[in-house]
């Protein structure tokens, strides 16, 4: 994981030092009313605050920006490590020793998923943060959800354990205030798996008319339905899910942070499995399911337009097509995937998102997205 | 693409690997067969490992209550030939050739049994079986698995196991060790001395813990199908929580070959826990539905599960399903059940027909 993480900061890197248009400034008050800069001045420029993060950081997170000159979004970053530490080992430490007990194990492995994304997103973060050397960018980057978007795509799973390779996908999202809608569907070009899927998002708390908000962060619920069909293989899959789903904008723990992110969602599905073989009647199962997962994203700049963005993160669904990580030691199977989304929009209207995914298939792909364009921003007032 | 997200992507895809098991089933394929000299083996089916194998001995571990072999010889000679871990009452007959089998009574444990073989140069078609292997009447055998860091106690329940009378052999399902390392499969060898009957088993994740190789070594084949008494039994590998797509192919082959007789099938974790937000199970559901509709379709009567340490009854695809972790094993808090194993009757005609939890403490 962490050779991952350190290619993906190098690839933020890269992203974010080819910004080629000048760096335009936040306004005057925006970073403060999140959350006041250090008080110490910046420290060294250059390479050593990045090193200090990717290899003493790898113990101590917070290292690069305790380099950097950032004392107080180093401590809060250290602090956001012990947590994350604290709530993997004691999540981690309650199933084995009650041997995964069935009352225990779904706060213990919520526990476990959430201290492992303050854990990993903070090293992330002490990374992101040495390299950015235009968070203030960020701000000008933010764009309301799209009144309409549309995608159309292609997908290619590698997957042993299944013959069909090749996917389109399609995806429509309407959103309505608050409200976000977004039908999609996996269709498998050999005609022997599909995947239909009804995702409804409500937003409980964030921002959903500030076209320049200080704050991106949000609290959503989501209900969704899923329906997987395997004809080949016989089987198909009912599922309702419900999940929380937050964004927490890393800028409230220091400026440097800005346009840095953390995902974070926990919920439950409930599932059900009915087979279709010929002459024989056979019940269906129900199944039950955890859902977790965690991310880490950023604000893309350079010759992006807004609402352009990237999130490698961690999911522990398991029935999905990528499914749970296979590994050759004891572990194989418990953990979820790993992925790596990217939505890069080439105007207001027209984008790409590619994804990439690794568990117990490889998924690769990309889509293009048609997106409205953003409502008409109400003039700047100078107070 | 910029040359670095390249590079990150095939980063990002290496950390995990499709076929885990892909190394395991070329172990299956090569277990049972040995050449040593002037001598070679091969047990059919790969149901029992060589142990050890030098011009006047060979030495068979068994994975099954009975087998086949050939024995190949360049020149006429005597061998001895030990089989350890088999039925107290299993006999050596010869197949075809000109073998001569004499008996010998050079060992105290009734799980190991031994022969002077007189080959003649050439192939020789042996097979160990008990007389009633053949016969349809109905018989028990009980499941233990998920033993790991108990193995210290594990010789209480193998007294209790010794006390049941009609219980022939026992089936494990994985989790023998808490590593896989060598000393701890010799000691799970050595504490097998104190059990009465043989155990065929397959192996489980914690067997992969060092060197996933060494129960391919010690026990044998971690995919494997035999009969006993008109009742066919399978035990697949899903120690990597995936099976490989080789083993789906065979298991097609066995289900098949055993459409129309009692079919028990037997893996190390459950395709689909029923604690589901536990997922105590294989790591794709899609593959764990794929699984459950090839059994249900092959019409298997009975399926049995380790890795969760306590005991579940349940039904999967229709198909009675129990996990059995009952070993010793961190046990499951809060379940009242302990350190248990079970104990099936079957009968070739009507299947399951009695089922026992034996706890132990």
């Amino acid at each position: 994981m962490r050779a991952s993480f350190l290619t993906f900061a190098a690839l933020l890197h890269a992203t974010t030092a080819s910004a080629a248009s000048p760096t335009p400034s936040p306004r005057p008050d925006a970073s403060q009313a999140v959350s006041p800069p250090d008080s110490a001045p910046p420290g060294p420029d250059g390479a050593l605050p990045t090193a200090a993060a990717v290899a003493p950081g790898l113990l101590v997170h917070g290292a690069g920006h305790y380099a950097l000159g950032q004392p107080r979004t180093a401590r809060r970053l250290l602090l956001m490590e012990g947590i994350g530490l604290g709530l993997f080992l004691s999540g981690g430490l309650t199933i084995v020793f009650t041997g995964a007990s069935r009352y225990l194990v779904a706060p213990a492995a919520s526990a476990s998923m959430l201290g492992f994304g303050l854990f990993s997103t903070s090293y992330l973060a002490d990374i992101y943060g040495t390299v950015s050397n235009d968070g203030g960018a960020a701000l000008t980057r933010y764009r309301l959800p799209a009144t309409w978007e549309t995608e159309l795509g292609y997908r290619r799973i590698e997957d042993p354990q299944f013959a069909y390779r090749d996917f389109l996908v399609e995806r429509v999202s309407r959103q309505i205030g608050p409200l976000r809608l977004s039908p999609s569907g996996f269709f498998s070009l050999r005609g022997d798996t599909a995947r239909y899927r009804m995702e409804s998002q409500y937003r409980l708390a964030g921002n959903v008319e500030d076209a320049r908000p200080r704050d991106v962060s949000f609290v959503d619920v989501t209900l969704a339905f899923t329906h997987q069909r395997y004809r080949p293989e016989h089987f198909s899959r009912s599922l309702a899910e419900l999940s929380l789903d937050t964004r927490y904008d890393l800028a409230r723990l220091g400026p440097t942070l800005r346009g840095a992110f953390i995902e974070l969602s926990a919920g439950y599905a409930l599932g059900r499995t009915d087979y279709d073989l010929s002459g024989l009647t056979v019940p269906s199962d129900l199944e039950h399911l955890l859902l977790g997962r965690l991310g880490f994203g950023v604000t893309l700049r350079g010759q992006s337009a807004p609402g352009s963005e990237a999130l490698l993160y961690y999911d522990h669904r398991h029935d999905d097509y990528v499914a749970g990580l296979k590994l050759k030691g004891i572990g194989s199977g418990v953990i979820g995937h790993f992925g790596l989304a990217a939505r890069w929009f080439f105007t207001e209207r027209v984008g790409v998102a590619l994804d990439a995914q690794a568990g117990s298939a490889y998924l690769a792909g990309a889509s293009l997205l048609f997106r409205s364009p953003a409502r008409p921003q109400p003039p700047e007032t100078t107070p | 693409m910029k040359p670095r997200p390249l590079l990150g992507t095939a980063v990002f895809f290496v950390l995990s690997c499709l076929r885990p098991t892909e190394e395991r089933v070329e172990l299956d394929l090569q277990v049972g067969r040995a050449e040593q000299g002037a001598l070679s083996v091969k047990v059919d089916d790969g149901l029992a490992a060589v142990r050890a194998l030098t011009d006047d001995s060979l030495v068979l571990w068994g994975s099954a209550p009975g087998f086949a072999l050939e024995l190949t010889a360049s020149s006429a000679r005597e061998l001895r030939l030990e089989v350890q871990n088999c039925l107290p009452e299993a006999e050596l007959g010869v197949l075809n050739g000109a073998a001569e089998l004499t008996p010998l009574a050079d060992t105290t444990l009734p799980t190991r049994k031994s022969w002077t073989v007189t080959l003649p140069a050439g192939s020789s078609r042996l097979a160990l079986a008990a007389p009633d292997s053949e016969s349809t009447e109905p018989f028990q055998f009980a499941l233990l698995s998920d033993v790991q860091e108990a193995i210290d106690r594990v010789g209480d329940i193998y007294a209790r196991m010794n006390e049941q009378p009609s219980v022939r052999f026992v089936l494990g399902a994985g989790d023998l060790t808490s590593n896989g390392r060598r000393d701890q499969l010799e000691r799970f060898q050595s504490e097998l001395e104190r059990l009465n009957l043989p155990y065929f088993s397959t192996l489980g994740n914690h067997e992969l813990g060092t060197q996933p190789d060494l129960f391919h070594e010690y026990f044998g084949r971690g995919n494997f199908h035999f009969r006993f008494h008109g009742v066919a039994f399978t035990l697949l590998d899903d120690a990597s929580a995936s099976i490989d797509p080789t083993v789906y192919d065979w298991l097609d082959d066995w289900l098949e070959q055993s459409r129309r007789d009692v079919h028990v099938v037997a893996m190390h974790i459950p395709p689909v826990d029923p604690i589901g937000v536990r997922n105590g199970s294989m790591g794709s559901r899609n593959e764990a539905d794929k699984l459950l509709a090839r059994l249900a379709e092959g019409r298997v009567d009975l399926t049995l599960y380790g890795h969760v340490h306590s005991y579940y009854s349940f039904d999967n695809a229709g198909i009675p399903a129990f996990i059995s972790g009952g070993g010793g094993a961190i046990p499951e808090r809060f379940d009242r059940i302990g350190r248990h194993f079970m104990v099936f009757t079957m009968d070739a005609k009507t299947g399951v027909t009695a089922r026992d939890l034996v706890k132990v403490d």
